[in-house]
């Protein structure tokens, strides 16, 4: 049965069992992707996900359960069952429904027309086209794919709430593999986006040129130097420790801003912005993963903590509003806390002028490993990166196969410069992360 | 789930535009999972996961289409979806099934649905607070209980019918200790492809919450590591790691089809130290990664990937095998079915090898010694790897000194398994999950006690 059938089935079971306070949270994608492999078509696939979770105040307590099967059946199992699973929990935080009748943030969104699957294939095949067009050391191996997909979430509640949000995202990527006959070399580029403004070609050069830059690298001398972190190095590790600003994890003892809003914990100059209606967000949204409105804050203002991210249940805790950043990380999670675009805003040096008061160092372009080299709970980071050389106040010879360490706590203080353009890497979902590329006084790089 | 004429009436249409190969793969699981942290229990979820993955071959091209929706209009309106992707033409294949049974090489004794939460609250609790009460040190704790009861059934247009139950049980704490201002963690969490029986006789929860928090207060303590390139001893169990990432994702078909591994184009040659042997084996009873069939419904396998350093075969699915002219060898895994199934790692481990633990150690003058690694990644295509130490030893003139922490290893896998120079005797298995493009499986890594000779370790 589609949702809306499936919804009225479980309001009818609720009221039979007696359930009261309630809320039902939709999800689902559809989308079609293809990759090439050589010159043609390796693989194609067309899937639809999605399921419901129903969760629901009994005592108190919120008990929650989900399906993907929309059936009658299943329609009074999830009452039950979130009904017999808030009996177990133990947890004495309140817990909440957003009442009916917030006021929303107008969303001024045109979903792009997605692109047809012909569209698709033939992107994809053009895209691999000019990969192996744009250099001879491009080798098989090479893909280059196109995505394209439908997201769509609802949440109604018992408090006569009732929401819907969808969007369309195509997405064009390219991953090239070249090879001088000693080492193999690779990078993955992507750009979302209606396809009609898509330069297919600007995404493969990126991408080639990135891959062969890196062919032959060598490993960086280990010693303590300024770094530059690209905005893509920099928005890794602002998306790695964005729990960090978590009022949960603040109140749970797993972030050291626990107490620390209206405090210094940052240089003067740097200053983080939460925006659900980021210009370049792939997702603007207007409600969060509970239907509280959503809204843009700084999180951090010229080095003070203005707030940390709250959800209904940390914000009744801390004796505050919530700042409209409940989430669930998939429909059957629980209800968390998640930033919408989490940037650090921009300073005023060009990247080449950063690089130029580096002076000797190394400029780090990526990083890898960030689920393990990267502690949340202390801020510790040994990650593994690449990149180039500094001398003399200029990119020189690209390096690879290091690591460089260091923790985000301090990290935040000692950043001493920032360049004047913020991008968002990777910027497809809800949640997107965005920086400019920083100057940090010193770190430890292990290499050679 | 969906019986055997159904099948046959969605694969037929699935081959209707000229397919010589189709496969449903349908899945009803329920993952219920208990958390813990600030000494209650805080969420309790079950979540049921249902849905149908139908894939056409046709030579060396591949459609996947995925749906919600298992009744017969669904099933044939996701197989006509997929057929028509594929291209234009007529059937070429008649379809007939023959329903098999594979056995189960994974007894379960008590099926966790069937347990009320009561009980699996009082055995997280038992883990749960013997890391709590471990020190005065620990200041918070997380603990979850995870249960799964994954059901799938494939029906392939070669005339396979089966299905497979896959319970696994998995008790993981996250320990955090503060000391001078300073948090460190501490984790263990060790899983079975097993019911609850896994904690009367496999895993003690008690003593899963003392490890974890043993853990977090060692390293709260402990400095940071010094970086540069040194000799490292990596303990066994989850220390397996690194053969996980620095070699095995290059011996998946998903790269070496492809020709972007690192391996490929190496059967038969030396791409190890003699004294490493490794294994991928789907069928060490009731292990986390173990499998009756994959998700291809080829029946699980033990494969001698290398044997004293000799490269001896891949990891291979059906598709990513058609391109290399190779059978499958039932490594074929998906998270769920509406990822595209692809050639993953199940048990993997270093075999024990000649070496004396002891001796391991004492041949160390100055080096590294991690005995607990924490989660690591590779590219498949440089073999550039990563992983984490979460708990880490300076070894000064043969001896275990202070810990460290806050240590990566990161170098090139090609290099690292040559540099693997002593094998110890204490193989053990390790409970991880593992992501790649086919979603987020169950994976045991292993070895016993190794030294690699030179490795870079990040530190300051």
């Amino acid at each position: 049965m589609d949702f809306n059938t499936f919804k009225k089935a479980v309001i009818a079971a609720a009221e039979k069992l007696g359930i009261a306070e309630y809320e039902l949270y939709y999800s689902s994608s559809e989308s079609t992707s293809v990759d090439i492999f050589r010159h043609e078509i390796n693989s194609f696939s067309s899937s639809v996900d999605g399921g419901v979770c129903f969760r629901c105040l009994v005592g108190g307590k919120m008990g929650y359960a989900s399906t993907e099967e929309l059936s009658e059946a299943q329609a009074e199992s999830i009452v039950r069952r979130a009904r017999d699973n808030a009996a177990t929990l133990e947890t004495e935080d309140k817990q909440f429904l957003v009442s009916g009748g917030e006021k929303y943030a107008p969303l001024d969104i045109k979903p792009y027309e997605l692109p047809t699957t012909e569209q698709l294939i033939d992107t994809a095949l053009k895209g691999q086209e000019a990969i192996y067009a744009a250099d001879p050391a491009v080798i098989d191996g090479t893909s280059a794919g196109a995505e394209s997909g439908r997201t769509t979430i609802a949440i109604c509640n018992s408090n006569g709430l009732d929401l819907s949000y969808s969007n369309n995202l195509a997405v064009f990527y390219a991953a090239p593999v070249v090879y001088d006959g000693k080492e193999m070399s690779d990078d993955f580029n992507m750009k979302t986006g209606s396809f009609d403004k898509l330069d297919i070609n600007e995404v493969v050069s990126e991408a080639v040129d990135a891959a062969k830059s890196m062919m032959n690298a060598d490993v960086a001398p280990t010693g303590s130097y300024p770094v530059v972190f690209s905005y893509k190095a920099m928005t890794s590790l602002l998306s790695t420790f964005s729990g960090i600003f978590s009022s949960e994890n603040a109140q749970k003892g797993l972030s050291r801003l626990a107490g620390k809003e209206g405090q210094k914990i940052a240089a003067d100059f740097i200053t983080i912005v939460d925006d659900p209606f980021y210009k370049d967000s792939a997702m603007p949204i207007n409600f969060d993963g509970e239907g509280s409105p959503t809204y843009c804050k700084n999180v951090v203002e010229n080095g003070v903590l203005k707030t940390l991210l709250y959800n209904l249940k940390t914000a009744h805790i801390a004796g505050v509003k919530t700042t409209g950043n409940g989430s669930k990380a998939g429909y059957a999670s629980s209800v968390g806390i998640r930033p919408f675009t989490f940037y650090l805003a921009p300073g005023k040096l060009t990247e080449d002028e950063l690089i130029a008061k580096a002076g000797e160092g190394v400029y780090i372009n990526d990083l890898g490993g960030l689920h393990a080299g990267a502690n949340a709970v202390s801020g510790d980071f040994s990650l593994q990166s690449s990149g180039y050389m500094i001398e003399g106040g200029k990119k020189t010879r690209a390096v690879k196969s290091f690591t460089v360490s260091g923790n985000f706590y301090d990290l935040l203080n000692q950043i001493t410069d920032l360049s004047n353009e913020v991008k968002l890497p990777r910027a497809f979902g809800i949640t997107a992360f965005g920086s400019p590329s920083v100057l940090v006084k010193g770190l430890t790089v292990a290499g050679k | 789930m969906i019986s055997r004429e159904v099948c046959a009436r969605v694969l037929a249409k699935a081959v209707s535009t000229g397919a010589d190969y189709a496969e449903i793969f349908a899945e009803h699981s329920v993952n219920h999972s208990i958390a813990m942290i600030a000494n209650k229990v805080e969420n309790v979820n079950d979540a049921v996961v249902a849905g149908a993955g139908i894939r056409v071959f046709k030579g060396l091209r591949s459609v996947m289409a995925s749906t919600v929706d298992t009744t017969e209009e669904g099933l044939l309106r996701c197989a006509e979806k997929a057929a028509d992707a594929l291209g234009q033409g007529s059937a070429e294949i008649t379809i007939d099934l023959r329903e098999r049974l594979f056995g189960d090489i994974h007894p379960i004794k008590i099926v966790p649905a069937t347990v009320p939460n009561a009980e699996k609250v009082r055995i997280l609790k038992d883990g749960y607070f013997a890391a709590k009460e471990y020190s005065d040190c620990i200041k918070q704790v997380t603990g979850t209980l995870l249960d799964i009861d994954h059901n799938i059934l494939i029906a392939t247009s070669e005339g396979l019918y089966a299905q497979d139950r896959q319970i696994r049980t998995r008790i993981a704490i996250n320990a955090v200790a503060e000391k001078n201002g300073e948090t460190q963690t501490g984790f263990f969490g060790p899983g079975r492809r097993m019911g609850m029986e896994m904690f009367e006789h496999e895993v003690n929860a008690h003593d899963v919450g003392v490890k974890a928090a043993e853990q977090a207060v060692i390293m709260a303590g402990a400095g940071y590591c010094p970086a540069g390139v040194m000799p490292v001893a990596i303990g066994n169990g989850f220390g397996g790691v690194i053969f996980h990432e620095a070699c095995g994702h290059s011996l998946e078909a998903s790269s070496v089809a492809y020709g972007t591994s690192q391996f490929a184009g190496k059967l038969g040659q030396q791409i190890a130290n003699p004294k490493v042997t490794a294994i991928d084996d789907g069928t060490i009873p009731n292990a986390w990664g173990s499998i009756n069939i994959d998700d291809e419904g080829t029946p699980a396998r033990r494969n001698v990937l290398i044997e004293n350093g000799i490269l001896k075969t891949y990891m291979i699915d059906k598709f990513n095998g058609r391109r290399m002219g190779m059978e499958s060898t039932g490594s074929a895994r998906r998270q769920d079915y509406s990822y595209t199934t692809t050639s993953r790692m199940t048990n993997t481990f270093i075999a024990e090898g000649p070496d004396d633990n002891d001796e391991i150690i004492s041949s160390m003058e100055y080096g590294l010694f991690a005995k607990s690694m924490g989660g690591g990644s590779v590219n498949p295509t440089t073999g550039e790897f990563n992983f984490a130490v979460s708990e880490g030893y300076i070894v000064r003139n043969g001896k275990i000194c202070e810990p460290v922490r806050g240590a990566s290893l990161v170098g090139k896998g090609s290099d690292v398994i040559m540099n693997i120079d002593m094998v110890g005797k204490n193989l053990d298995l390790g409970t991880g999950m593992c992501g790649a493009s086919s979603g987020s499986i169950p994976t045991t890594v292993g070895e016993p006690l190794i030294r690699v000779s030179k490795i870079t370790v990040g530190g300051r």
